[in-house]
């Protein structure tokens, strides 16, 4: 899941910062409940879970990630 | 994967002495806790325990070594050998928990949950169990509890040369931190608690399993993620929150591949029940006494498939 985090244009890159959480550790499975997720893999954006079960397809999880930058930043 | 804290824990296992072990930490290169295990003399190794306290491992080791009392050696010169062994390197720290291993191969094991000091309960467990033809009888953990009958039921215990493993009120009384809500035990008796594994490894044909009392595990200092058998532990514990969440089975699903075992046994949520997931079994064992019936878990694999069984006798 993490890879294709990895992958995403610089320009995305720029705007984000990643964390990956292991699920072998406690640490992973008390974020893995915090958040209220079922299924692996999982990938939460701004703390909200976003995608369960499913490895989203770049430019979904793109246009996802500008649509809350923007959000964020409506002069930016 | 070895603890990397300040404070590493070691045991030696020594020779020619009366207590077998010796347990005792090492935080900054200064000894601490230093505790002779399962026999010796007590006041003495608490004397030397706390003159020790907190020395360099340099210092200590200077005070410790050559001394008599049989074999050529003594409780003192055997942490001198220990002392040794950390510094050239023989010595790696201790695991966060212990694990014990059944090594011989099992068809029909015998679960016997909390007994609390129930001496009762267990041989007309232990009575039942054989009538039934088990090869080996497990107790997974809080052997001793709010009962006047602790030393009873340990000794009756030994005596039978069941295989048991630490709950959580076994653990509070092996490091003294039962506090006044369970009865005094003797130093044997917590000495004997001290030695007894937090995690059971056995084997079932072609299949592996644990038995592990519940969560206090994860909460032993320096417990570590990466251990064998910590994820399957984390996934029952944490996770799945003793399998009473079913929603996240997906995600058990997911983790399920990278699994040491097949057979997960856990006993700390006082229910009987029992889940198969992706080809593994889970079984929760209940308490050994519950309204006014005496329970016990019947382990079977027959043609590679593990039938479990709980075992009732009214009272």
């Amino acid at each position: 899941m993490a890879e294709s985090v990895k992958v995403l244009p610089e320009d995305i890159q720029k705007i984000i910062e990643v964390r990956e959480w292991d699920m072998r550790t406690r640490e992973g499975v008390q974020r893995f409940r915090e958040l209220k997720a079922k299924s692996l893999p999982s990938v939460a954006l701004d703390g909200e879970l976003v995608y369960e079960s499913i490895i989203p397809m770049q430019e979904e999880l793109i246009d996802e990630i500008k649509r809350r930058h923007k959000e964020k930043n409506p002069h930016g | 994967m070895k603890n990397h804290s300040a404070t590493k824990r070691f045991v030696f296992h020594t020779k020619g002495v009366c207590p077998p072990e010796i347990h005792f930490n090492v935080d900054d290169g200064n000894i601490k806790d230093i505790r002779f295990v399962g026999g010796g003399c007590p006041g003495n190794a608490q004397l030397v325990a706390r003159l020790l306290e907190g020395k360099p491992l340099k210092e200590a080791f200077q005070f410790l070594i050559g001394i008599d009392c049989r074999n050529g050696t003594s409780c003192p010169d055997q942490l001198a050998t220990a002392i040794r062994a950390i510094r050239d390197g023989r010595l790696d720290p201790a695991d966060s928990f212990r694990i014990h291993k059944d090594t011989s191969p099992r068809k029909k094991i015998g679960l016997i949950g909390e007994l609390q000091g129930n001496c009762i309960a267990f041989e007309q467990i232990l009575h039942n169990t054989h009538d039934i033809g088990v090869e080996v009888i497990y107790c997974l953990g809080n052997l001793t509890g709010n009962s006047p009958r602790n030393k009873e039921l340990l000794k009756i215990i030994q005596k039978h040369n069941i295989v048991a493993i630490q709950g959580e009120n076994d653990w509070r009384y092996a490091h003294g931190k039962e506090g006044r809500r369970l009865p005094a035990l003797d130093p044997q008796d917590r000495d004997w608690l001290v030695r007894l594994g937090h995690v059971l490894c056995f084997q079932m044909r072609n299949k592996k399993g644990i038995a592990f009392f519940g969560d206090y595990i994860q909460n032993l200092p320096d417990y570590s993620d990466f251990e064998p058998f910590a994820l399957e532990m984390n996934m029952v514990c944490g996770l799945t929150n003793f399998m009473q969440d079913e929603t996240v089975f997906p995600a058990l699903e997911a983790m399920i591949p990278q699994f040491e075992t097949d057979i997960i046994l856990f006993s700390q949520i006082k229910k009987w029940e029992h889940w198969q997931v992706a080809g593994k079994d889970f079984i929760s064992i209940g308490p050994a006494l519950e309204n006014n019936r005496l329970n016990w878990g019947f382990l079977e694999i027959n043609d590679d498939r593990i039938a479990f069984n709980v075992m009732e006798i009214q009272l």
